[in-house]
């Protein structure tokens, strides 16, 4: 009972008409996504769907977040109990809901006005629409973290133009608005002061198609200038360095570049690059590889079986070590292991994609029957 | 009946006009009264790990053929397009000559950028050649001119440098053509003389005051013909000529010139044409060359089996001439095997999208008022496509087994890989013609649309027929070669060993007169069959060349006399060295489900191909009865493999951003709101 209270207060419905509000209440924590509020959001979404008197969904941030990501901290200390089946449960349903909104048959308006990482993405990207504001700060640092962008990102972010998917995937950079709005992880860009008249335009919609609610959006919509220092500038560089082969040639591609000239923004990244987990970075690039090639079934399921493995910490301990660094020790120099990235062989690479073997019932992600398959989600592999 | 339609057509009719709309633009046609299109995914239902397959089926270096994917998907060079909500890389084939020639020279320099050719010449060993021929499969599903181009650059030139040249020459040149700083073309091909390599025109004398050769285009049939590169990029180029020292013809050896200065200016003394436009591969310019006694440096000719000294004499370790030409010739055999991949690889790409078409596009009803069927619902649909299908999966694994032996290359294996390479080249380029015309005509008049792949594909993919060994003459030089083992191991009252001919020594297999099910689909019986029909080719082959040759004709000449048999026999060959790879892939495999349908696959495989053999009833192997079960069991079959069809095109592993349109969401793609 109190857990159930937990998970209404954490998820607040407000019913407009045929429009439903969702808004993430745990500010105090960014509004990261606990497991409640996980099964909760999956319970509103398939009922919403089949709630003929619901044309549009709108999911927004209590607070200065909309969602800086799952609640990874509660799962490392399952893991550390010895119980990594349990967060295996957490990124199940997390991956499903992902999945959900990926095929859902109405749209999904996100406002993302604030805080937007990892398990936060994971809830709006899918979506049919996001709308980013000057207040908006968007990242995947989970190589930072000992993980990897999951929740669906091999699958978004292998599509953004070029290789700027793998530069945010595996750098873990920060982009506001106007970059989110460039490259296309932003569908909108609305100044924050113009939510409420928005969202009270949006309440008005009474139809299943998406166009009423993209008029609408439209004219809100601004096209703020990248600011000068953006990365988006210099996607050149990004397509010339991370379309290689490996972490290592995109390590030295950069190098190169940066004896060309000397460049902070190249610094920075090259640095960002050495920080990460080097087991984080190898299946990261691997997975975004793949990903680029699959439909976003095949990556949640491809993405299941790499966090399985991530939590037995079998081939690395690395995301337990980078949760206790940046999360709970927070002294930011995380012991990852293996060391170098020469150390982290392709084989090992390769074990996080094979199905978690001699695990007790262990299955691959089971994804629900979906009769709305849009095209970009059906691929092959 | 016909009344009934007429009344029903009529209905139908008015249901349109009553319903549509009148024209307004933000009207939608509503899909409810028309045709929606639902993806094969909603429908069909995997029965094996698609993973796995493709792992069998590409072999080798997946992650870096997804990596290469990706790259061309990235890039806006590829000519990305959107349809029906899906996103697409195809060239432009709507371009001009001139256009196509140019992106395809950028599009390379973007890969090479990218470190895709990263030690393609200075790399040696196997791991660096199976990558290398992974990203030419990669390539040639995207475009075959861009495949064709680096065949060229690296197969042709940068192998002819390798392997006929010395130190002194790789030093010179690999690097420099690895970075693309030096673009080679290979000037073979004469007008008058192709796959007769012996017999071509343009010779090479030797100037020792000089110290250069002297390369002569004597006539106009001498002029080189189809070089590749040579119309516009390439600035030197491997030419193949006879050498005469001192008025002796040592035959054919190999020089470097340079045919275009830095600035891409045609050098002096060297004249080039253009092939002009042609029915596919319109992005590789193919040219003509005339030398007018051009000089070049003594180095430059590829000296690894013959040299000449400054002071003009020639040596060589290889005596004899006609030794000495069969080593001239022998790298050419790695663009044997490139092709018959890439033809494979073709193959795949056509039933891929024919396939995937078939199972959401619907065509009339079988009974009346219902709805209307599946094309790949109707058994005449499936017996078209599923026996091309289960053909491709073993030709896939036989040309994977044939890379294997050709990058463990040794000096015994060479001349296996030579027989065996040229059958596969020839079997399967023609096996990909057949295949894509079945799959235009499969996908009906969508075929048409260069978009679509399949129609298209038929022109890029032809000349793989012809070029580099014609096929009909590299099927002869197959049971040529089969003749010579046979003859030599009678001679020499040796046991048969090499080219799979063991079964020879054994006992003759004897067929059951009754073939049931079962039967037909044992491996042993298949690979008895195979092997009988091979053994009793050969044995007839020989044995009507020893009375020809007993009547005092000559063994040539018998041997042209023979082409019916001799082309049975080349085709009894390859088919039995197919099957006998798929039946080694399948060995290997654990017990499962991917083991399973690969099984009914080689059944496929074998039992269409007995079908299609009329040999078999020609001379008795079969009855009229064991032919009719074999019919039979092969529609079987197709019911058997239908439930697996969207898989088994699924596990080839191409994404979808390399098929087409119409496998996809067709209705949308060519919906008026998508213009």
């Amino acid at each position: 009972m109190a857990v159930e209270m937990a998970s209404q207060s954490q998820v607040l419905v407000e019913e407009k008409s045929s429009v439903r509000i969702l808004t993430l209440n745990r500010p105090k924590q960014l509004n990261a996504l606990s497991f409640q509020m996980i099964s909760r959001l999956l319970q509103l979404f398939l009922a919403f769907e089949e709630d003929s008197s619901v044309k549009l969904v709108i999911l927004k941030g209590n607070g200065r977040a909309f969602c800086a990501g799952g609640d990874v901290a509660a799962v490392v200390r399952d893991i550390e109990q010895g119980n990594w089946r349990l967060g295996a449960n957490f990124f199940s349903d997390e991956y499903m809901l992902n999945y959900v909104m990926a095929t859902y048959s109405k749209a999904q308006v996100s406002i993302l006005n604030g805080i937007v990482m990892g398990g936060g993405a994971g809830v709006s990207v899918h979506g049919r629409f996001r709308i980013a504001t000057e207040n908006t700060v968007f990242a995947m640092p989970e190589t930072a973290l000992g993980l990897f962008p999951d929740v669906g990102a091999s699958y978004f972010l292998s599509r953004l133009p070029g290789f700027f998917g793998e530069y945010v995937g595996l750098t873990g950079a920060r982009l506001d608005g106007a970059e989110m709005l460039a490259c296309g992880l932003a569908t909108h860009f609305v100044p924050s002061t113009r939510l409420t008249a928005l969202e009270a335009d949006l309440c008005r919609v009474g139809s299943n198609d998406p166009t009423f609610a993209s008029t609408i959006l439209n004219a809100y919509t601004q096209h703020p200038r990248l600011k000068p220092q953006s990365a988006y500038h210099r996607l050149d560089v990004i397509d010339r360095c991370f379309s290689r082969r490996t972490v290592e040639e995109i390590i030295s591609a950069l190098e190169r570049e940066a004896t060309q000239e000397a460049d902070g923004w190249i610094s920075a990244t090259i640095q960002a690059l050495k920080k990460a987990s080097p087991a984080s970075l190898k299946i990261s690039l691997r997975s975004i590889r793949e990903g680029r090639l699959q439909g976003v079934g095949q990556c949640l399921i491809r993405e299941y079986r790499m966090v399985c493995h991530v939590m037995k910490g079998e081939i690395s301990k690395d995301f337990v070590e980078g949760c206790r660094a940046i999360l709970v020790d927070k002294d930011k120099n995380p012991k990852w292991e293996p060391r170098r990235l020469e150390d982290m062989k392709d084989s090992m690479v390769e074990q996080y994609f094979e199905r978690v073997e001699e695990e007790e019932e262990w299955e691959d992600l089971k994804l629900p029957p979906r009769n709305n398959l849009p095209a970009l989600a059906i691929a092959k592999l | 009946m016909s009344e009934y339609r007429g009344l029903r057509r009529a209905h139908i009719l008015a249901n349109h006009i009553l319903r549509s709309p009148s024209p307004s633009s933000n009207l939608s046609l509503t899909p409810e009264v028309c045709l929606q299109y639902s993806p094969p995914e909603l429908n069909e239902r995997y029965g094996f790990d698609v993973k796995e397959m493709r792992k069998l089926l590409d072999g080798h270096n997946l992650e870096d053929r997804d990596w290469f994917y990706g790259l061309m998907m990235q890039s806006n060079l590829f000519n990305r397009k959107e349809r029906g909500g899906k996103g697409f890389v195809s060239p432009d084939y709507n371009q001009t000559m001139e256009q196509q020639r140019h992106i395809s020279m950028k599009r390379i320099l973007y890969l090479l950028e990218n470190g895709v050719f990263q030690g393609w010449l200075t790399e040696t060993g196997p791991e660096a050649e199976l990558n290398k021929f992974a990203l030419y499969e990669v390539c040639g599903i995207y475009d075959y001119s861009l495949s064709a181009k680096l065949g060229v650059h690296f197969l042709l030139w940068g192998n002819a440098v390798k392997f006929f040249g010395t130190k002194r020459h790789h030093e010179k040149w690999l690097k420099d053509t690895e970075d693309y700083l030096v673009k080679g073309c290979f000037a073979m091909t004469e007008l008058g003389h192709g796959t007769n390599v012996r017999g071509i025109e343009t010779v090479t004398t030797y100037d020792a005051r000089t110290e250069e050769f002297v390369i002569n285009t004597p006539c106009e049939s001498a002029q080189k013909y189809w070089i590749g590169e040579a119309a516009n990029h390439a600035n030197h180029a491997i030419v193949i000529s006879q050498l005469s020292i001192n008025g002796t013809n040592q035959g054919v050896h190999v020089f470097i010139a340079q045919i275009r200065d830095q600035d891409g200016n045609i050098c002096p003394n060297v004249r080039i044409a253009d092939c002009g436009h042609k029915i596919g591969l319109n992005g590789v310019d193919n040219g003509r060359i005339w030398f007018d006694n051009l000089r070049i440096p003594r180095e430059n000719l590829l000296n690894s089996v013959a040299d000449v000294l400054s002071d003009g004499k020639y040596v060589s370790s290889i005596k004899d001439p006609d030794q000495r030409f069969g080593a001239f010739l022998a790298p050419l055999t790695s663009g044997r095997v490139t092709i018959a991949s890439s033809a494979i690889y073709s193959a795949k790409l056509g039933l891929a999208v024919a396939i995937r078409y078939s199972l959401s596009r619907r065509a009339f009803s079988v009974a009346a008022n219902g709805p209307e069927v599946l094309l790949l619902d109707y058994p005449s649909h499936q017996r078209r496509l599923l026996p091309l299908l289960a053909k491709t999966y073993a030709m896939s694994l036989a040309v994977n087994d044939l890379k294997m032996i050709y990058v463990k290359r040794t000096p015994e294996s060479n001349k296996a890989i030579h027989v065996v390479s040229s059958g596969f080249k020839a079997v399967l380029t023609w096996h990909n013609m057949r295949t894509l015309q079945e799959c235009r005509e499969a996908v009906g008049g969508q075929g048409l649309k260069t978009e679509n792949r399949v129609g298209h594909l038929k022109g890029e993919y032809d000349v793989q027929t012809t070029f580099e060994g014609d096929n009909n003459v590299l099927m002869q030089l197959v049971s040529k070669a089969l003749f010579a083992e046979y003859v030599s191991c009678k001679k020499r009252n040796k046991p048969f060993k090499g080219l799979g001919l063991e079964h020879m020594n054994s006992p003759r297999p004897v067929l059951p007169t009754q073939l049931t099910s079962s039967t037909l689909r044992c491996s042993q019986f298949q690979k008895n069959v195979f092997c009988l029909r091979e053994r009793d080719l050969l044995e007839r082959f020989t044995c009507e060349i020893a009375e020809l040759q007993g009547r005092g004709e000559s063994r040539e000449f018998s041997i042209l006399l023979n082409h019916q048999l001799s082309e049975d026999l080349s085709k009894a060959f390859t088919e039995k060295a197919i099957l006998q790879t798929v039946l080694d892939a399948e060995a290997k495999l654990p017990p499962g489900s991917v083991k399973e349908v690969l099984g009914l696959v080689r059944s496929m495989y074998a039992l269409i191909s007995l079908e299609e053999d009329p040999s078999l009833l020609r001379y008795g192997h079969l009855s009229r009865d064991n032919v009719g079960d074999v019919r039979r069991e092969v529609c079987k079959l197709c019911g058997e493999l239908r439930p697996h069809a969207l898989a088994l095109v699924a596990s080839f592993g191409i994404p979808d951003a390399f098929l087409s349109p119409i496998a996809f969401n067709w209705v949308k793609a060519n919906a008026w709101s998508s213009l």
